[in-house]
């Protein structure tokens, strides 16, 4: 395989909170090779945004800070690299999308001033050629006339098109990385299809690696190639797509595809749910972060933390589900 | 052409703003006001001088027909005269007015200068101790009384106890250096009292401006600090920062500010008011509410003709 795009190796972040430090990612690893799709998974408070945030420098701190580990991008180690280097970074070879449309863009300016400034900050263009640079990329994303568009304010647009005025943006510098935080969540189910098939398309013509963050499983069988899913600030499983969605290894993600609604033969009296909490990222258990859930738990899982392995495919857990 | 009708109309529903305010203050300071009649008849008058004092002062007149008198003198911007000079109160208006702004408007605009770039330096670091020493000494500048920063700074700057640098009173301007030198004073001591108001306020506007979705959007494409600030969140903080500074402007207008005026003995129209207040001098009074009213109208018109100018989202219908 290829040598990978980025490499995080045991990234730790905590929050200062009231009631003490949290550490709400703990020791995450993966790799994001170039051009593929990386679904990473799972409920919310799991640590999948920080994951995300952190890639940028963009965790706010105080309270936040990055305790440990590497991010390894390009030669350099984003986890301890400074604000200066971090912004030529961003918007140009790491770009990032969000999950709120209608807010995430600055209500006062229009859409064109917004783009031009990232066009002129990193490419260094001119005024007039980040505005044609900046009409044609809003072309390219599937915005109708463009040309007049570039003129409106954020409020003038509906979800979608603003959510599509987000990816322009986040393309327009051709980054090598897209991170894409819940991109479809805050949309209707026809729009969300046309905003994932436009990302779809855009990835293989900027050949760029897209870290999708999503709770929702069904958007990431349809556009990833792998998955992280995570729990509890850890990474519980990685797979390739159809491995993780036939054979789940770890019983969170087996937990999580049956609680999936879905039209079946046999309509179940009750959905199938995880039963339980997840833990208090104050009071964390000695062992595995999903043993007081596990139908599957042994003692050993009560006492100590399951690692992940290196390989492709496998699971941060000692009694996982049989093939 | 929507601007145009937009301001018509705001006018028009500024109109029973103008009545209502009018009214409570004609019937507090008119109808239970102080009654001149004594003052201005002389030692042992006769009934037919009371009587003729009392029809010169409009006394004899129902209530009604002296608030609609009232009313007309506003549409026709003639308040008549002085009770206790006999001055035309439009020449003291415009005697007064223009020196109650030449030595508030330094002030003003330094405070709201000074107050917006301290509350984004705090905003800027916040928690840390840039923020917290603006905002320790903005609570300290709040604490302090404004009589005795006045005295205090009349004592340090103007007297020969102090540095001596600057009159203590008056107002003899006939050019630049001297309006230099009577508005300093004044101005440090407004400027001193207000800036901590100011600053808090902004800042607080500030650092909830940098919670939004927007900011961190802009974070992630690169932007620089100072432009972020100063350009990107100051701009979406235009709309609470034009409410604060439009507002008070009918207040250092038409009132002045009484204090720096009766200290400084400057013959502004804050001083015209105190008098008039403490003399029962009703034509002023009346004035004065009617002007205030009037302005209140205007500033809201075009302070939301700024709201639609900084906010594209804001529509005038």
């Amino acid at each position: 395989m290829a040598e990978p795009l980025l490499r995080v190796r045991d990234l730790a972040i905590e929050f200062d909170t009231q009631y003490g430090t949290v550490r709400a990612v703990d020791g995450v690893s993966f790799d994001i090779y170039p051009e593929e799709t990386v679904g990473l998974v799972g409920e919310s408070g799991c640590g999948k945004t920080v994951t995300g945030l952190s890639l940028l420098g963009l965790i706010p701190k105080p309270p936040g800070r990055i305790a440990a580990g590497s991010i390894e991008f390009g030669g350099r180690d984003l986890a301890t690299a400074s604000e200066e280097e971090l912004r030529t970074i961003r918007g140009s070879e790491i770009s990032m999308i969000f999950q709120e449309p209608m807010t995430a863009l600055n209500p006062v300016f229009t859409i064109g001033n917004q783009m031009a400034d990232v066009l002129a900050r990193h490419k260094g263009l001119t005024d007039s050629q980040a505005r044609t640079e900046a009409i044609e990329m809003l072309g390219r994303v599937g915005i109708p006339s463009p040309a007049r568009r570039v003129d409106e304010y954020p409020h003038q647009l509906s979800g979608g098109q603003r959510q599509r005025v987000m990816i322009a943006m986040a393309l327009s510098c051709n980054p090598k990385l897209l991170i894409a935080d819940e991109p479809t969540t805050a949309l209707d189910v026809t729009t969300q299809a046309q905003v994932l098939e436009q990302i779809n398309k855009l990835q293989e013509e900027f050949r760029m690696a897209v870290i999708l963050i999503t709770h929702d499983l069904g958007v990431v069988a349809e556009t990833c190639q792998r998955a992280l899913v995570m729990y509890c600030g850890k990474v519980a499983e990685q797979a390739p797509i159809e491995e993780l969605f036939a054979q789940p290894r770890h019983p969170y993600t087996a937990g999580l595809l049956s609680s999936i609604p879905r039209i079946r033969e046999d309509r179940p009296e009750h959905l199938p749910i995880i039963a339980g909490r997840v833990p208090d990222l104050l009071h964390l258990p000695a062992g595995c972060r999903f043993a007081a859930r596990c139908e599957r738990a042994l003692d050993r899982c009560q006492t100590e933390q399951p690692e992940l392995g290196e390989k492709t495919a496998s699971a941060a857990c000692f009694n996982p589900v049989p093939v | 052409m929507e601007l145009f009708s937009y301001s018509l109309r705001k006018l028009a529903t500024g109109i029973p703003l103008i009545i209502g305010v009018t009214l409570v203050s004609f019937l507090l300071m008119v109808y239970f006001g102080p009654d001149k009649t004594f003052e201005l008849v002389g030692k042992n008058p006769t009934q037919e001088q009371i009587d003729e004092i009392r029809a010169q002062l409009g006394y004899d007149q129902p209530m009604v027909v002296r608030y609609l008198d009232y009313l007309r003198e506003i549409v026709t911007l003639d308040f008549g005269n002085s009770e206790s000079t006999g001055e035309r109160i439009n020449a003291l208006l415009a005697r007064t007015i223009p020196v109650s702004i030449a030595v508030a408007l330094p002030g003003f605009i330094l405070g709201n200068l000074l107050g917006v770039g301290l509350g984004l330096l705090a905003a800027f670091y916040r928690g840390r101790w840039p923020d917290k020493m603006i905002m320790g000494s903005a609570a300290i500048g709040m604490s302090i009384s404004f009589l005795i920063v006045i005295i205090a700074f009349q004592i340090i700057l103007s007297s020969s106890y102090g540095l001596n640098l600057f009159p203590v009173r008056g107002w003899s301007v006939d050019s630049f250096g001297d309006y230099v030198s009577y508005v300093t004073v004044p101005t440090l001591a407004t400027v001193f009292v207000a800036l901590g108001y100011n600053t808090r306020f902004y800042r607080s506007v500030i650092v909830e401006e940098t919670t939004r979705d927007h900011v961190r959007t802009a974070r992630a494409f690169g932007v620089p600090s100072l432009q972020l600030y100063c350009k990107l969140i100051l701009k979406n903080c235009l709309i609470p920062i034009i409410t604060r500074i439009m507002f008070s402007i009918p207040f250092v207008v038409i009132s002045g500010s009484l204090l720096i005026e009766s200290y400084f003995g400057i013959p502004g129209i804050g001083k015209v008011t105190y008098d008039a207040i403490i003399t029962g001098d009703q034509p002023i009074l009346k004035a004065v509410v009617a002007l205030t009213a009037i302005m209140l109208v205007v500033v809201q018109l075009l302070t939301d003709i700024m709201y639609r100018w900084v906010d594209p989202r804001v529509s005038l219908k």
